[in-house]
């Protein structure tokens, strides 16, 4: 594979802003979104499509506010920053009634393991009695993802230990659109999930060998739009940090607690 | 409650289903968490346990409601005066309180909503340490220190 995302920043750094962007344009105007903890990617992305095409949208944030409008984002996507600027308080319990009456659309949630199906393992690498790794659990993913009215994925590693022909565990499922990867954006389409469009770069060819469940290779595939200058430059303005860099470990200041989880 | 398609969990954590009597539909019934206790860190409380949370509340009253009995620290004690003049900002009873703590810090090295954001370098200093019990032991003293110093000495 060309993309050194471990070792390379400046392909990280691309990488990044493309996923942000990919996420962002999931996010239609007007509608209720919700993201869960641990999650700098789809939270910046939800403040670039505020700030550019869904200023209508809904924010329902997982640190409990409505609409928040911090000064600068947060690393940690649970801070009590973001309900800075927010007029009202929405507690989780509150999001989770509000799941369960079916008044969420859009849902961004994380992978650590993905089938062809598009179902999602967050609990265990290896037999769930005798676990090689505990992963950190669904954190209510296995409640809200049916319930959601649409739900995209994204993951910043995409190899054959995540798309895998066969999960070790099913920890959740439904809902699901698309996935979003450094690499590509993959589309589940009657069922099974297929390759988008590969991102500005990247081959089909390269995705298909990075993913451990077949691909259809007759399918007609994209190149991804690349971040429009108008993106650019409204990433830089809500995330001046780069808490969208935070998730790779080439960008990374300092190692995270869930490295692990991403290299078992 | 709704959930859990096609999901491993039920199975493996022995949740039973139930049907909901009035519309038929396949629910699963969760056994209730009865915690002995819950501790929760607050921004005031009084001497009778009464507690306000100014900012996000998590699951913090939740865990209040669950547990057998609760114990609260808070940044700050307040006259009993002030939680008179408007009840509705308590979101624990001192009743429910088996006791009250005054912890200015008490959330570090986590933040404190209106009070202190995330102390970063803390953070560190924790993970690290905390990989041990000698190393907590050692982390622990070193905070109370720091916090008897006062927050103008962090």
């Amino acid at each position: 594979m060309n993309l050194d995302l471990n070792n390379d920043p400046d392909a990280a750094r691309r990488a990044a802003d493309q996923m942000a962007v990919c996420l962002a344009r999931e996010l239609w105007d007007g509608e209720r979104v919700f993201h869960g903890v641990n999650s700098p990617l789809p939270m910046v992305a939800i403040f670039l499509a505020r700030k550019l095409h869904a200023p209508h949208s809904v924010l329902i944030e997982v640190a409990g506010s409505v609409d928040p409008e911090p000064e600068g984002l947060p690393f940690s996507t649970n801070d009590p920053k973001l309900c800075e600027g927010a007029a009202s308080l929405f507690s989780n319990a509150d999001a989770y009634d509000l799941f369960s009456r079916g008044g969420v659309d859009l849902l961004f949630l994380g992978g650590a393991q993905i089938d062809k199906a598009g179902r999602v393992n967050m609990s265990y690498i290896g037999d769930p009695a005798q676990p090689k790794v505990r992963l950190p659990g669904g954190g209510g993913g296995s409640v809200i993802m049916e319930q959601a009215r649409r739900v995209v994925i994204w993951r910043v590693v995409h190899d054959v230990r995540t798309f895998v022909s066969k999960l070790d565990f099913v920890t959740q499922t439904g809902n699901l659109t698309r996935i979003v990867t450094p690499l590509a954006v993959l589309e589940l389409i009657e069922g099974g999930l297929e390759i988008e469009s590969a991102h500005p770069g990247v081959s089909a060819v390269e995705v298909a060998a990075n993913t451990g469940f077949a691909l259809d290779a007759s399918r007609k595939i994209s190149v991804t739009a690349p971040p429009t200058q108008d993106e650019l430059a409204a990433l830089e303005v809500i995330d001046p940090e780069g808490v969208r860099y935070s998730e790779f470990s080439a960008l990374r200041r300092v190692k995270r607690w869930d490295d692990e989880m991403l290299r078992w | 409650m709704r959930g859990f398609k096609g999901s491993d969990i039920p199975e493996r954590s022995g949740i039973q289903t139930i049907d909901d009597p009035y519309t038929g539909e396949t629910l699963h019934a969760i056994p209730a968490l009865t915690p002995d206790w819950a501790i929760i860190h607050v921004q005031e409380a009084n001497i009778d346990g009464d507690a306000r949370i100014l900012g996000p509340r998590y699951f913090d009253v939740e865990m209040t409601r669950a547990a057998k009995g609760v114990i609260i620290t808070a940044e700050k004690i307040v006259s009993s005066e002030v939680f008179i003049e408007e009840p509705e900002m308590s979101v624990v009873p001192g009743f429910m309180v088996s006791a009250v703590v005054e912890a200015p810090g008490g959330a570090l090295p986590c933040s404190c909503a209106h009070a202190y954001g995330v102390d970063e370098d803390g953070m560190r200093r924790y993970m690290e340490l905390s990989k041990t019990a000698e190393g907590l032991k050692a982390y622990l003293e070193a905070e109370d220190s720091n916090l008897a110093a006062g927050p103008s000495d962090r």
